[in-house]
């Protein structure tokens, strides 16, 4: 039912409780059914045919952020979203899989995204860099692609967007796994990047992961390279192409998203970003690698309710240190945050807080 | 309970009123999950492709009344109550031997009141208790109960065991910790430890609940004094030619001063763990010993230490080691570093005075190495609490290749711990330092305390006549 290589990681993790504090929907929902032990044990029972890969199993499945936290805080290197994410697959191809997540699955094969509406167009044409918008920040969070763009053109950065830009597979992804279908769809959005011959921007880590971790894993390498928008910008305030504001007497702390802190280690530029942009920094607790995860787009589009519940929590962990300003540079945790913003606190889109 | 009767609808639909449709669950995969915790036989069964112990219905309570609301009905129908919080016991005290209701106390994980100036914090049982100490650290504080198991336990679930942390040596265990307790009993009543736990206005209510491991009543809020996080906190690590000389040395130190960890690893485990995770290398019998707090009283207790640990021969480690120990503090217990199937394995904990301590441990070793040769046991052990009174032991059995039938299997795992248990109690020892007794030890109970358990029995009887909390654990 799952690869040989995953089976043995949820063979590992079935008896092991260590990563358990970390898990956002563990906290959130308090079921002992949403930790990656769970989860591995199902499978396990599974293999050994004391289960059945149910409904129920399959819906476990879902309740699941993918964020990484546990991977990265095994001491050993045992990887939870591996076999979770193999289980997807298996619900998916069993018609197993909630009507939630199918009706999301629909969408992104008719439309690219999981909003099941047109991206929405920021093409222009460039000769520097090739900027990947993404189809959370298009639709979700087209404030912050603008102002990144618009910071760009500030740093004398000659920005080019597709006029229409294909889907990562990201998304896909993360709701099915990694199938031929995402593999199809990565090898198209691959095809127009490297027709342009720049190198790419891009604005959501998400789609900067699959972009760096599965394209070249499938054979189709971005060949001017793959540069994240965090990093990006704060190569151009090195540069001192971008200049840092005046001190403004704020205190904010970073929201580090989940694949820039656990896939790309990224902490440093989003920060400098904050300091650029005249912020005095504060840290949440489980802040860098082992960051809380405040959700995603994907699981917004199945389970709004419980990412409402998650993002709450992390505003609780910044109200916690005496804090009101929460700073993000990624679209998802925007769009994530946004959902429950407390009241006498702000939101702020460091991209934007830069112009 | 059959699932299927007309009566077993109606209890979970008065179950759904008390917490909420959404925190009762009867799905065959939410009750398989809780047939497996920490426990090595429930692991071997569900290894074998075996079902464990399932309960009939998951109640997942938010608050106290629920919870109090959840016992109310379970008593009027005799209904069996197993608490879990994070399913990380050893003992097998969580597993839901009897079916019933299985209360996750998980959602219960508020933080109600952090007090610096008085100096102690209250929080729910649900919470883990990594969390609770991020909270109070968050202050510049601490709990000070760092246990392995810290990530994935619950304040409940220590507390019902009464269990304890690496720190054990200066700050001791959890009954010295918890200041009180908010407690739900078998009939529903909600009450409340004195606000104080030292006292002379009659019998502390606290040790009746901590350790009792969800026989007597379910603890819902607990009270823990917190203490500033130390000015410094120094590790140092020694050699001893042996671990009766290392015994004898560390007596000397814990009477003299007040470290907060002191392990002392006997010559099995100093060449086998400690060379894996740390990389040291000679033989002999490894301590590493902490000490913390203002740096003039640390200064002077290191004094006291090196004096003490020269006289005894050993050889200064210095400080590599010991703080390489401390960082790696829970790598030990990740996948691939601590023991795991097919290994058969156990860890006979016990504690005893100064004089009877290092009696336990010859008895033990020759009991397991000497009955139990034929499946190739080894046994190793360190000693790692410490009072000015006596010590534990630490010691566990493996086998590398146990038999595959786990019938047979669970034979031999009880054969080893009878033998190994009964050396500690014949030599003044007692079943459990830390782990707890839940169902693994249950059986050994009567032994232990002999006509001293009709005090437990009475107490028993009493709070839950319908024997409906955690049956067939603690022997009671």
């Amino acid at each position: 039912m799952i690869s040989q290589n995953a089976l043995h990681h949820a063979e590992k993790c079935r008896f092991c409780w260590m990563c358990r504090h970390l898990c956002p929907v563990q906290h959130q929902t308090g079921k002992e059914l949403n930790t990656p032990r769970a989860k591995g044990l199902l499978l396990s029972m599974v293999h050994k045919e004391a289960q059945q890969f149910d409904k129920d199993m399959a819906q476990a499945m879902y309740e699941c952020l993918l964020c990484d936290a546990c991977t990265n805080d095994c001491a050993t290197g045992y990887q939870p979203p591996l076999f979770i994410r193999e289980a997807r697959t298996e619900a998916v191809v069993s018609e197993l899989a909630p009507e939630s997540v199918m009706h999301l699955i629909d969408n992104v094969e008719r439309t690219g995204n999981i909003y099941g509406v047109e991206k929405p167009g920021f093409g222009r044409e460039g000769t520097d860099v090739l900027v990947y918008i993404g189809e959370a920040a298009a639709v979700k969070a087209p404030e912050m692609a603008e102002n990144l763009l618009k910071l760009l053109e500030k740093a004398g950065v000659s920005a080019k967007v597709l006029e229409k830009e294909p889907a990562s597979g990201v998304m896909l992804g993360d709701l099915m796994g990694y199938t031929e279908e995402v593999r199809q769809m990565a090898a198209v959005c691959a095809k127009a990047l490297n027709e342009t011959k720049l190198p790419v921007v891009v604005l959501d880590s998400y789609d900067a992961e699959i972009m760096t971790q599965k394209y070249p894993e499938w054979g189709f390498e971005i060949a001017a390279g793959v540069t994240t928008a965090t990093a990006f910008t704060a190569k151009l305030l090195a540069e001192g192409k971008l200049e840092a504001k005046a001190p403004l007497g704020v205190t904010g702390a970073c929201h580090d998203d989940d694949r820039l802190a656990r896939t790309f280690h990224e902490f440093e530029p989003v920060r400098r970003m904050a300091k650029a942009a005249g912020y005095d920094l504060t840290e949440m607790f489980n802040h860098g690698k082992l960051a809380k995860s405040c959700g995603t787009a994907v699981a917004w589009g199945y389970m709004p309710e419980l990412v409402t519940r998650i993002a709450g929590g992390r505003w609780t962990d910044l109200t916690r240190i005496g804090c009101d300003t929460m700073l993000v540079a990624n679209p998802e945790t925007w769009q994530c945050l946004s959902l429950c913003v407390p009241e006498g606190c702000r939101l702020v889109d460091l991209f934007g807080a830069l112009l | 309970m059959q699932e299927k009767s007309m009566m077993f609808y109606m209890i979970r639909s008065e179950l759904e009123d008390a917490v909420g449709v959404e925190n009762v669950s009867t799905k065959e995969i939410e009750r398989a999950v809780y047939s497996v915790d920490y426990f090595w036989l429930s692991r071997k069964w569900q290894d074998a492709g075996k079902q464990g112990p399932m309960p009939d219905i998951i109640v997942r309570p938010g608050t106290t009344e629920e919870v109090s609301k959840v016992m109310k009905i379970a008593n009027y129908y005799k209904i069996p109550v197993t608490t879990w919080g994070g399913g990380s016991g050893s003992q097998g005290g969580a597993l839901p031997v009897a079916g019933g209701i299985l209360l996750d106390i998980k959602r219960m994980d508020k933080l109600i009141e952090l007090n610096t100036e008085a100096g102690y914090v209250t929080c729910e049982t649900g919470m883990i208790f990594a969390t609770l100490e991020d909270l109070v650290n968050e202050k510049g504080y601490s709990v000070m109960h760092l246990p392995s198991c810290m990530t994935c336990c619950t304040v409940g679930g220590a507390l019902a065991h009464n269990g304890i942390g690496i720190l054990s040596t200066k700050y001791g265990k959890m009954d010295d910790m918890c200041l009180s307790l908010e407690v739900v009993l078998p009939n529903g009543d909600i009450i409340n430890t004195l606000p104080v736990p030292k006292h002379s206005s009659g019998p502390n209510l606290i040790p009746v609940f901590v350790g009792s491991e969800g026989t007597l009543g379910i603890m819902t809020k607990a009270k823990f004094k917190i203490v500033r996080q130390p000015q410094t906190r120094i590790h140092h690590a020694f050699l001893f030619s042996d671990i009766h000389v290392g015994y004898q040395a560390c007596r000397e130190i814990v009477q003299a001063v007040k470290p907060s960890i002191v392990r002392l690893f006997d010559e099995a485990e100093t060449v086998s763990i400690i060379k894996k995770i740390i990389g040291f290398e000679k033989r002999g019998s490894f301590l590493n010993l902490t000490l913390e707090g203002y740096e003039k009283i640390v200064a002077a207790e290191l004094e006291i230490v090196m004096d003490i640990a020269k006289k005894y021969g050993a050889e200064d480690l210095g400080t590599e080691y010991g703080e390489k120990w401390f960082q790696n503090r829970i790598t030990f217990f990740y996948p691939d570093h601590i023991m795991d199937l097919p290994q058969m394995f156990g860890t006979l904990d016990t504690v005893a005075t100064h004089d009877n301590i290092e009696k336990i441990y010859w008895a033990m070793k020759a009991v397991v190495e000497d009955n139990f040769k034929q499946y190739g046991v080894r046994f190793i052990s360190h000693s790692s609490h410490w009072y000015d009174w006596g010590a534990m032991n630490y010691s566990r059995f493996i086998i590398d290749n146990p038999p595959k039938d786990p019938e047979e299997a669970l034979r031999v795992h009880n054969q080893i711990w009878n033998a190994g248990v009964r050396a500690a109690l014949a030599n003044g020892g007692v079943l459990n330092d830390h782990h707890g007794v839940g169902l693994k030890l249950s059986r050994l109970v009567k032994e232990q305390y002999g006509p001293a358990l009709q005090v437990l029995q009475a107490l028993k009887k009493e709070l839950d006549p319908n024997g409906i909390m955690n049956p067939y654990k603690m022997g009671l």
